[in-house]
């Protein structure tokens, strides 16, 4: 504080000259806030009336789940003036909510595992399939008459020596001890 | 709130100095206000919606990443020394006059001053701005004051009691006497 400044004698009298002050020109500001544009003034009402719609929202918890399930308080036969009985409605239709979403979940899961199940059976089937065309060509080769080049191939003499099956004969002989 | 949104509308005005940003801060602090503190009781609801208020403007702030601007706004006013035939006494013991008959030239003065006056409380620092408003316009005391403001309550008589001098030093460069 400077020394050369200039202060009241008292200084209770300084803070009621402050206080005086402030409070003229708060209700100057006063008269200005009351001149507001009246979209301004209508914004404010519209967020106030929001305002307060959730805060009646945050306070009624309970009353969202007798709501949805109004058919069941029905067949149940609940008295509105006691609250015992309709705490108990209230906790029977959680728990209906519960076991349907579980029921939910599992459908979901039943559908997900069947499309994996139709999906695996597919590849089984192509596989199988496959299997099948090869064997079916490998029946017509080896059933097939023999090119008169084989008779000149020492591998398949070699073969045939080697494997007395490969001969119809030797077939009905059975195998060799 | 119905008492309190205009003044709080236009506390923030002053603070972010654009009405559109100002009606969502004001919305913003009762939404909070009502879904925070409604089971509070009604007594504690006024220092209660000045301090999210406050809180809701200064992350107004923080969003728009004006770090200068709240530097600035946060910063302490320097005291003017240097204009040593300042008195406040004098000042404040000036001021007279009633509003009476009020004709059209009068009318004039008086909003021009009112815009004056706005225009002088919106340059205060935002500490001592809050405490002014807080002490005189919205009536609270200096107990409720420094639990809004988060401070002590030496420090809201200092602020006000800034904020007062200048204010009066500002009107009465511009001839204006309330």
């Amino acid at each position: 504080m400077s020394p050369t400044r200039r202060w009241p004698p008292a200084e209770a009298e300084a803070q009621a000259l402050e206080a005086r002050f402030g409070l003229r020109v708060a209700a100057r500001l006063h008269a200005g806030a009351e001149e507001v544009p009246h979209d301004v003034s209508e914004r404010l009402r519209v967020a106030r009336l929001q305002a307060v719609a959730r805060a009646r929202q945050a306070r009624q918890p309970v009353a969202a789940p007798v709501r949805q399930t109004a058919p069941s308080i029905q067949l149940v036969h609940v008295d509105p003036y006691s609250g015992t009985l309709q705490g108990t409605v209230a906790m029977l239709d959680g728990d209906d909510e519960r076991d349907e979403a579980w029921w939910r979940r599992l459908g979901i899961l039943a559908l997900v595992v069947m499309m994996g199940m139709g999906l695996f059976g597919i590849d089984w089937w192509h596989t199988q399939e496959q299997i099948r065309t090869t064997a079916e060509i490998d029946a017509a080769l080896l059933g097939d008459a023999l090119p008169p080049a084989a008779y000149t191939d020492p591998g398949f003499t070699e073969f045939v020596a080697s494997h007395p099956l490969a001969t119809p004969a030797a077939a009905e002989a059975g195998p060799a001890q | 709130m119905q008492a309190v949104e205009k003044r709080a509308f236009k506390r923030t005005v002053y603070a972010v100095r654009d009405e559109d940003a100002a009606l969502d801060i004001v919305q913003d602090a009762m939404i909070r206000l009502a879904e925070r503190y409604a089971d509070r009781p009604a007594a504690e609801w006024p220092m209660l919606f000045q301090r999210i208020l406050s809180n809701a403007t200064m992350d107004w702030f923080r969003h728009q990443k004006v770090r200068k601007g709240v530097m600035n706004l946060f910063s302490e006013m320097e005291s003017g020394d240097g204009e040593s035939d300042f008195d406040l006494l004098e000042t404040l013991e000036d001021q007279s006059g009633s509003l009476g008959f009020e004709s059209a030239d009068e009318t004039f003065s008086r909003q021009q001053t009112l815009l004056s006056i706005e225009e002088e409380v919106a340059k205060l620092p935002a500490r001592q701005r809050e405490a002014f408003l807080m002490r005189y316009w919205e009536e609270m005391d200096v107990a409720e004051t420094a639990a809004a403001m988060g401070c002590s309550e030496g420090s809201v008589k200092t602020h006000c009691s800034r904020a007062v001098h200048a204010l009066a030093q500002a009107l009465k460069l511009k001839g204006i006497s309330l």
